[in-house]
């Protein structure tokens, strides 16, 4: 008994209107911005540092080093030694996090709105204060040894640090952000405490607050909290300069044992600043970047050759790379990558059906709200616009420039910035299953070790 | 304080509304009672495989359809299997309310006439491909797997994780989905949620539109799940292809919300949770001989949980983690925990509970387990109680009675030998 109801999808109501939360902003003196943005809707609040230097800070040598320097925050701070750190901070049922990405490095607490007070006392000596004992260090490093150690058994592990590496060379983002083992090994206190001190400066830094709170109360209490931070020489971003790819080419990881390849195909993407972000993002969401995008239907719902396949562009503050995933039975390998290339070639030629295209703007204009339900997912997002230099108005225009995206405008970018006939293509698999059928592709294809050494030809 | 409303319609669907106008969202939430352990042997997989099956179309809705639905409108979806239950959920603007509930309603009512072989392969390879790449292929991935072997009998449906095995998903067929279907997707076994930006009067008249003619099924088949004691440790060396030992750990404890699973709860966070943790505090941060630990609970509705685990530094001995972990243990049972332990676990778990209320779709899940489980959605409201009232004797008592060699199962992962 079907009914006429039940035919079509119904109709929506009329829409509900989101806005943002009002952030209220401010500078001390010595450079240290504050953001604060009030939702009531929880009794919780998040806290966040952002500090503007990230990994891309390390150098070849010291690869890891911020990353290490962020791990050792809470390793005591102030008065308190790393344990009873951890005691005083349970007993307000705050949570603390520290952690670096290519481009910054963050602290965080959440906690209760009625802990706040007592939560951003310690938080401040976490930021300001820091130990960064040498006894700390050396657990931390040899903690970090065995993760590396792990991670060359992990096929996505290792398949992301080869495209990296191989991408980028042996610098900066061609590293990986908790180092290697030689840089690891290397890295001493003095190098740490210098890193801290050099980029843990007010005016490199950000307080962002969102939650149950009082925005001018907040702001008074950062301003009494940090208002004597020395200001310092503010650090300089290096230039990443990758050399371009002159022609596709197939890298093989061996692992005698794997029962799937994981698969990177890709190269150099573009800065988060770029002019061309919003095409870019809605080009990608529909080749790669959502469960409905072209690479996941075909790979996965058509073929049934992955659970997931993704692409992205990393945008960082500089140019990150654009990389296709999958990871697929050893028996389709080529069939995957042959696939995968496929995609990218067709969207190149402007084949983009309107259909397909208004419900990508369609999912990215509407999705927004869903993803910012929590104070914490507030504050994310205003920490983005801090690191990115966005407009302040970014998110209440974000929809129109979404909307304003055409077909052509998405060929373009497609032909400007994907270019599957000059992109690595690196398979972390079962060689003797997958070397030669890969053979077929028509790209030169070398045989790595995990650490990417070539090897002699098989 | 957060206003809940629960009701039936007459084909025994549970409605749960939680209106909550702070964001223009709704969340959308069913669970289904039916889980991997109402699976039997030589089919396991099943009802993960079958969740997989319920994305693929509908009478109404075409294959894929589901998910351009409610991407196309700004929405987020997905679902996830496990022991005892599956759950199926969106949130969308609040303004696609409908639009969702008859995405729901279809294949709750309408999935049969859609099913094909040819979905069915697909989806088989695609779960086939979720074990290669979540178990298989990884270093570790199969110990969960091994833990349950060792701790539960063959004829016991936790002996088995929702994945499944390669055969038995190579083994399910088209029939077996038809009564799959037909013997647990019924409103009768499934609790609706809906959280957020909606008047209760029309989401009423909606759910009662689009739910209202589904058919309750046939009476539900039999089935008594008993764990028999097994009174001796069950233990397993397993030489596999990992760079560094691992400890696995699983003590019996008795079933989600027990007095003493509550108190096991809060006893696994006292054992890990930050650097001044009982274990993380011995292994990690005084002797150093662990790389990380980690201890906790699972929601499971039959038989409780309570999971160690442990990786050894290179050059490390698994007995001397084994033994580092034993001391603490054995300091807990003879000493009990302090009141400023359990002051810092009554928090983190405050802190935890006050995160999931926070989202829309983590507090519909919330209250659809309370609904499922407990058959009581309002228990939400008062779910810290009994953490708040656990006292630290309780804490001593679960540990001299639970976390004792004869109640566990250990599997310990070594490097194997080239």
């Amino acid at each position: 008994m079907t009914d006429d109801f039940r035919a079509s999808a119904p109709p929506p109501g009329p829409p509900r209107p989101y806005h943002f939360p009002q952030v209220t902003r401010q500078t001390l003196p010595n450079g240290l911005k504050i953001l604060v943005a009030e939702n009531h809707s929880a009794p919780l609040v998040a806290v966040r540092a952002l500090v503007g230097s990230g990994a891309d800070h390390d150098t070849q040598q010291l690869a890891g080093l911020a990353s290490m320097t962020a791990e050792l925050l809470d390793e005591g701070a102030g008065s308190r030694d790393a344990i009873r750190l951890a005691e005083d901070l349970g007993l307000l049922g705050a949570s603390l996090g520290a952690g670096t990405d290519w481009d910054a490095s963050y602290i965080s607490i959440d906690v209760l709105s009625k802990m706040f007070a007592p939560a951003i006392e310690i938080f401040t000596d976490v930021v300001r204060r820091p130990t960064l004992p040498d006894s700390a260090l050396e657990r931390v490093r040899s903690e970090r040894l065995m993760e590396l150690l792990q991670q060359r058994e992990e096929p996505a592990a290792i398949a992301g640090k080869r495209f990296s590496n191989l991408l980028y060379g042996a610098g900066t983002y061609g590293n990986s952000i908790i180092g290697n083992p030689g840089s690891v090994s290397r890295l001493i206190i003095d190098d740490v405490r210098r890193f801290y001190q050099q980029n843990f400066v007010p005016n490199n830094t950000a307080m962002i607050i969102a939650g149950d709170v009082v925005a001018s109360r907040v702001v008074a209490d950062i301003a009494r909290l940090f208002g004597d931070w020395k200001r310092a020489a503010a650090p300089e971003r290096p230039a990443i300069t990758p050399a371009p790819i002159e022609k596709s080419r197939v890298y093989l990881i061996d692992r005698p044992n794997a029962v799937q390849s994981e698969i990177r195909v890709g190269h150099i993407g573009v800065p988060r600043s770029t002019e061309d972000y919003f095409p870019l993002t809605v080009m990608n969401a529909l080749l790669g970047g959502v469960f409905n995008s072209r690479i996941n239907l075909n790979l996965r719902e058509r073929h049934g050759y992955t659970y997931g396949a993704r692409s992205v562009f990393a945008f960082r503050r500089q140019a990150g790379p654009f990389v296709v995933s999958a990871p697929v039975r050893n028996e389709v390998t080529l069939e995957s990558v042959t696939e995968v290339l496929i995609e990218l070639r067709r969207i190149r030629t402007g084949d983009i059906e309107p259909r397909e295209l208004e419900d990508t703007k369609n999912y990215l204009a509407g999705v927004f709200p869903a993803t910012v339900q929590s104070s914490s997912d507030i504050a994310g997002r205003i920490l983005d616009m801090e690191l990115y230099d966005l407009p302040h108005d970014y998110f209440d225009r974000y929809r129109e420039k979404i909307a304003a995206v055409s077909a052509d405008d998405v060929a373009h970018v497609a032909q400007k910035y994907i270019d599957p006939d000059r992109a690595l293509i690196v398979i972390v698999g079962n060689a003797a299953q997958v070397r030669e059928p890969l053979g077929t592709l028509g790209f030169p294809l070398e045989d790595l070790d995990v650490d990417g050494n070539v090897l002699p030809v098989a | 304080m957060l206003s809940i409303e629960s009701y039936f319609l007459d084909n025994g669907l549970h409605v749960v509304l939680n209106e909550d106008h702070s964001a223009p969202l709704v969340a959308i939430n069913l669970w289904y009672h039916v889980g991997s352990k109402n699976e039997r042997p030589g089919r396991t997989g099943f009802a993960h495989l079958f969740e997989h099956m319920l994305f693929s179309g509908s009478q109404h809705v075409g294959n894929n359809e589901h998910f351009r639905y409610v991407q196309s409108v700004g929405g987020v979806l997905n679902g996830t299997t496990f022991f005892d239950r599956t759950n199926y959920f969106e949130t969308l603007p609040s303004n696609y309310l409908a639009l969702g509930l008859w995405l729901e309603s279809d294949r709750m009512g309408f999935f049969l006439p859609a099913l094909t072989q040819e979905k069915l392969d697909i989806q088989r390879e695609v779960v086939k491909e979720e074990r290669r790449q979540r178990y298989d292929n990884v270093p570790y991935g199969t110990a969960f797997e091994r833990l349950l072997h060792l701790a539960y009998d063959p004829d016991y449906s936790y002996h088995w994780p929702t994945i499944g095995s390669m055969e038995d998903l190579t083994a399910a067929s088209l029939d077996d989905i038809r009564t799959f279907f037909a013997t647990w997707y019924r409103p009768d076994n499934c609790v609706l949620t809906v959280v957020g930006d909606f008047v209760a009067a029309e989401a009423k008249d909606l759910v009662a539109r689009y739910f209202g003619d589904i058919a309750p099924g046939n009476s539900f088949p039999p089935f008594d799940l008993i764990r028999r004691d097994r009174r001796s440790e069950h233990r397993e060396v397993f030489p596999s292809r990992v760079p560094l030992p691992r400890l696995y750990r699983l003590y019996h404890l008795p079933r989600m919300a027990d007095r003493d699973w509550i108190a096991g709860d809060l006893l696994s966070t006292v054992l890990s949770s930050d650097k001044a943790s009982r274990l993380e505090k011995s292994l990690v941060y005084e002797k150093q001989i662990a790389t990380d630990v980690a201890a906790y609970v699972l929601p499971t509705e039959a038989t409780g949980m309570l999971m160690v685990q442990a990786t050894a530094k290179e050059g490390v001995a698994t007995e001397q983690i084994e033994r580092a972990i034993d001391d603490e243990i054995e300091r807990l049972a003879v000493g009990g925990v302090t009141e400023d332990e359990l002051t810092r676990a009554k928090n983190r778990t405050e802190v935890d509970y006050a995160h999931q209320i926070e989202n829309y779709d983590a507090r519909a899940d919330l209250i659809g387990m309370m609904a499922t489980y407990f058959e009581d959605p309002n228990r939400v409201l008062n779910w810290l109680e009994p953490y708040r009232m656990a006292t630290a004797d309780d804490l001593k008592r679960v540990v001299q009675r639970y976390l004792v060699p004869e109640n566990r199962v250990t599997s310990i992962y070594v490097p194997e030998v080239a």
